[in-house]
Parts: C-alpha cells; structure tokens; sequence
C-alpha cells in the first residue's frame, strides 16, 4: 500500500487475518447467541449482519474451555466439509478477504497448521484453503508453515498466472526451501534463524540472514523478491529482545540497501501483556523507522494508515515505546497504565 | 478452622481476599498463612510484588534469626510463588510480572540453595527438559526452566532440537525421574510422541514421568502420545512436576 510515512512511499503489507491460530474471546462482544446458539457476529463483504455458528465439535476443545474461540479455524473446516453451514463459512473466509483488500493489504497470508497436528490433514487444508482464497481475491498469497512439505503442497494448488506467490519461509534450518521458491518462481520469506536456534542478539540476526540472502541471490533470486524477517521476539520475556530487532533491521537495511524487503511477525513482540494493539502498532512504527518497508500485521484490526497517524506525544505511545526501548523493566509502568484503562484494547 | 483474618501480614490477607476465588485454595492459603511466621509472610508478600531487595533483605535476616533454609524456601518462597501462580493462571497478573515474582524467588534462593547442598539437602528431584526434534524455539521452555528451578528442582536443560536419544541418554545419565518435553509447532508436535516410543522402544518408559507443553500442544494431545501429563504454562510445569514427586514419595 502507498503510505507516505515510510521511506519509499509504500509499505507492503502482509496480512495475517487468515490463520487457523486467530481466536477471539468468548466473553468478548463479537460471541453472540443467535436461534440458540452461540455464533461469531460479523459483518459480510456487502455490510449485512451475519452469524458463524460455533459448531459443538469445537466445544470440547481445550482452546474453547479456556476462553477462546478459534473462528477462522472454524470457518475452514466447516468450509471444507462442504456440509450444512459451508455457505455462510465461505461467507466468513471471504469477508476476512474483502476486509483486507479494503485496507490495502499487499498480501494475504494463509496459515493452517494448527488445523490438525497430522501432515496429511494440514496439506489437504492449504491446498483447498490457496484454491478458494484465490477464487476470491486476485491478491498475491503468502504461503505460511513451518513446515516446507505444507508449503509445498500450498505452492503446488497455487495459481501463478497473474501473481508470484510468496514462500513464508525459508531459513537456514532449511535452506532447501529457496529451491522450492524457485520452482514456483515465489519471493520468499527469509528468516533469521539459526541452524540450529533461535538467534541470539542483532548481531547475529544479521549474520543468519544475510547468508540467507547471499545463498537467494546466488540462486538467481533479486533483492525485491526477498522479504527479510529479522525474528520479533516477545519484549515481556526479555526487554533487550525489541532492540535487538530494530537495530539487526537497522543493519540490514544498511547492507543490502532499498530494495530488499524487510517485514516481520509484529505481534509477537507484544505476547504475554495487554494492551498488545497498541504495543504492535508502536513495534511497527518503530520498525519501519529503524528501515523495514513492511510487516506481517493484521491490518484490519491494525490499518497502517491509521498506525502512521497516531498522535505519538500521546503518553500512551510514549509508553508503549518505553516497552520495546526496554525502558520499563518488567513492563510495569505500562501494565499499570493498562490497569487504570489508560491504554484501551482499540483507540 | 483458620479464618483470613488470623493471618498477620496485611498484603497476604488482601492478595488472598481479592485474587482467590476457589474455595479449596482459600482454604489451603488461609491454612498455611495462619500456620507460617509472620517473618515467612513477609517473604511471601515481597515475593508476590515483585520486590527482590527485600526478599533478599528479609531472606538474610531469617536466617540471622537461626529460621531453617528449608523452611524459608517452603514457608516464605515457594507459598508467595503459589499465589502468584494462580493469579497468573486467572489472568490478574502477566508474564513480565510473573518474571519479576522469578526474579525475587532468585534473590532469596541465592542464600538458600547453597546451605541447602552443602548440608545434603537434595533438591525435589532432576527434571529433563528440551524443545522437541525439529524445534529451536526456547522461550517457553527457558521460563518453564526458571520458574522449576526456582521451585527447588534441579534442571537438566538439554536446550532446542532434542533428538531422542539426547534425551534418552541424559535421563539414564541424571538418573531424572522427570522429562518435559516443549514445542511451539503443530508440526514438531507429534516429535513428542515419537520420543515416548522411543522410551517404550529403550525399556525405559516406566522410569520417568513425561510432562509436555508449548503453545499448540493440549491435554488431549499429550493423552493421545502417551505423556503422562499437560502443562498449560511455565507454573503449571511446577505444578505438574509436584505431583510426580509427591505420587512417587
């Protein structure tokens, strides 16, 4: 999308509405009971109200009795089962489509890997999931696993005749995944993983990932087609872990220049404490201002053009940067605000 | 019975009053305030704040005063750790807060551990832990690490990407009657039950207990790999970890 407050006019937004992980609470206002029975509220792509029915299966599971409903992992199976309600699920998975295309995301992002633990089931789901999705919408889609035989299979049912896809992703604990980008002449994800862990500081982010670029550009791939993606780590767990981020942005974006892409998994930085939007939202300005030109960010929830037009004096915003600068040891100041409802879950 | 309005300490008998809501840990708190000494509650609502300096400052004093490190450990840390368990459990408090809980168990476990050692204290028991083959993430397992440590286990961390027979061979070495397995993936997730085979396969699954956890895993899932038991998070890890030594005591 065009945004003027990023360096280069754009920023390429990745859009995560449309993983199988994404729940919403059950006490919150969206959960509703509808012809006696509990259902997510919405809204379709032409504005009229609507209900996806809760089905029983997914009472009994663990994520339910604790709390949270798991719509869109719902609106896939019930989708794919083609049975009673596969209508209004379409009607679901599409809407979180359209929403996404009305705030210009760049991309759309399909996970499913917490459909099932069973490969089989996983790689029936991508590739009915990347075929509907794409009669849907003529958006680019971003093929999302952690394992490379799901985004294989996802690869495989893509349709590539108006649009690359793009391969989420590549890393040194499987390199291999670059040929399969270039199989399906794909840009690519590649991360900041290590062989064998998880990187330790900025320092070492930049190494990983730059091998990882130089391995792309030996292949033949070019900058453009490369999305880095540094590792966003959870600043609760420890408050050095969004520095180290920003700066390895920093460094990559020195070294390799303006057209590598650099994104990043921008919610990650706020698990484990409230207020989270607004945590991600200041983890994304920060991020584009420390040199990534995109994220991989809910942009309904999240619209940049939004994100880049908050009042940043706000004490807030003052806060929440304090969060990921590593400024407030234990978060405390900023849970303390959230407690007295100075932060608010939406602005 | 004892009422909460036996306990001493005013910030036990508030944190009791306004974060407990199931009767039967009102009543086993309430019981086992009433019974500590009001040096222990001290400990005990420091450590719930967050407050390292004074748990580090009350620890030493308890012990200048002749109280037992055992009964420091139980009656002053592990007691205020157990409420801070539920509140994060009921969401009334958040990981960086359970962190800076931790960090204050730590200052007062500083003094503890090494008299504990040297007079031949063992520790509960060693507790295996690793993220699964094909896994390298650690930040789950590292805080699950912490917080059985600071519970008075000892910790064999065998770190990211475990094969089975890493872990196969650190339980004979360690002699760990306890093995915790993570993964943040669904799809390293059935690596767990590939590891329970192959204690079944080794004739060693009868020695040790299995605990699994990690963001995707559930109870139904450790059911059907065979594990012994779920861990929802790093304090139901301790949790967990408690009842195996207390099954097999």
């Amino acid at each position: 999308m065009k945004l003027d407050a990023v360096a280069g006019g754009e920023l390429i937004v990745i859009g995560e509405n449309i993983h199988t992980t994404r729940a919403l609470r059950s006490k919150g206002k969206s959960i509703v009971e509808n012809s006696g029975r509990e259902a997510v509220a919405y809204t379709d792509s032409a504005g009229a109200q609507r209900h996806l029915p809760v089905p029983d299966s997914f009472k009994r599971r663990q994520e339910y009795q604790q709390g949270q409903i798991k719509h869109v992992m719902i609106a896939v199976k019930v989708a794919m089962a083609g049975g009673d309600g596969s209508d209004e699920a379409l009607i679901y998975l599409r809407q979180l489509v359209d929403k996404q295309i009305r705030v210009n995301a760049d991309f759309l992002d399909l996970n499913v890997d917490e459909i099932s633990w069973k490969l089989e089931e996983q790689k029936a789901a991508i590739k009915w999931l990347v075929t509907t999705i794409q009669g849907m919408t003529k958006l680019p889609l971003s093929i999302d696993s952690s394992n490379v035989e799901v985004i294989a299979t996802g690869l495989a049912a893509y349709d590539s005749a108006a649009t690359r896809p793009l391969l989420n992703s590549a890393s040194l604990e499987r390199i291999e995944a670059l040929d399969l980008a270039q199989e399906h002449n794909a840009r690519v994800v590649v991360t900041a993983a290590g062989e064998s862990g998880m990187p330790n500081g900025a320092e070492e982010r930049v190494q990983n990932a730059s091998r990882m670029v130089d391995a792309a550009l030996e292949k033949g791939f070019t900058l453009g087609d490369l999305f880095i993606d540094p590792l966003v780590f959870p600043t609760s767990v420890d408050r050095v872990f969004g520095l180290h981020c920003l700066e390895a942005i920093r460094g990559l974006r020195k070294k390799y220049g303006p057209d590598i892409h650099i994104t990043g998994g921008i919610s990650n930085a706020s698990f484990g404490i409230p207020g989270r939007k607004l945590i991600n939202e200041v983890f994304l300005i920060l991020s584009v201002e420390a040199g990534a030109d995109g994220g991989i960010i809910d942009p309904v929830l999240s619209n940049p053009v939004e994100v880049f037009g908050m009042n940043r004096d706000s004490n807030a915003y003052q806060m929440a940067e304090d969060v990921i600068l590593g400024r407030d040891e234990f978060c405390q100041k900023y849970i303390a605000a959230w407690r007295k409802g100075e932060i608010g879950e939406a602005r | 019975m004892a009422e909460l309005t036996d306990i001493a300490n005013e910030t036990i008998r508030r944190e009791i009053e306004e974060y407990l809501d199931r009767p039967e840990e009102i009543e086993r708190n309430v019981g086992l305030f009433v019974r500590v000494r009001p040096l222990m509650q001290e400990i005990a609502a420091a450590l719930i704040e967050g407050d390292d300096g004074t748990v580090d400052r009350l620890t030493k004093q308890a012990l200048g005063e002749g109280i037992d490190a055992l009964e420091i450990m139980d009656d002053g840390l592990i007691s205020g750790m157990g409420i801070v368990g539920i509140k994060f459990r009921d969401t009334f408090i958040f990981v960086p807060e359970v962190l800076a809980c931790a960090r204050a168990m730590k200052a007062g476990m500083a003094y503890i551990e090494p008299i504990l050692s040297a007079s031949g204290v063992k520790p509960l028991a060693t507790v295996v832990m690793g993220t699964v083959k094909g896994d390298l993430h650690d930040i789950g397992k590292n805080l699950c690490i912490m917080m059985l440590r600071g519970s008075g286990f000892s910790v064999i961390d065998l770190g990211v990407d475990t094969s089975d027979d890493e872990f196969i061979d650190a339980v004979e070495e360690h002699k760990a009657p306890i093995l915790g397995m993570s993964a943040l993936l669904t799809t390293t997730m059935p690596n767990m039950g590939k590891t329970i085979e192959a204690f079944i396969d080794a004739d060693l699954r009868e020695d040790v207990r299995i605990m699994v956890g990690g963001a995707p895993v559930t109870q139904e899932f450790a059911d059907d790999m065979g594990a012994d038991a779920y861990g929802k998070d790093a304090l139901d890890c301790v949790a967990v970890a408690k009842g195996f030594v207390s099954v097999q005591a």
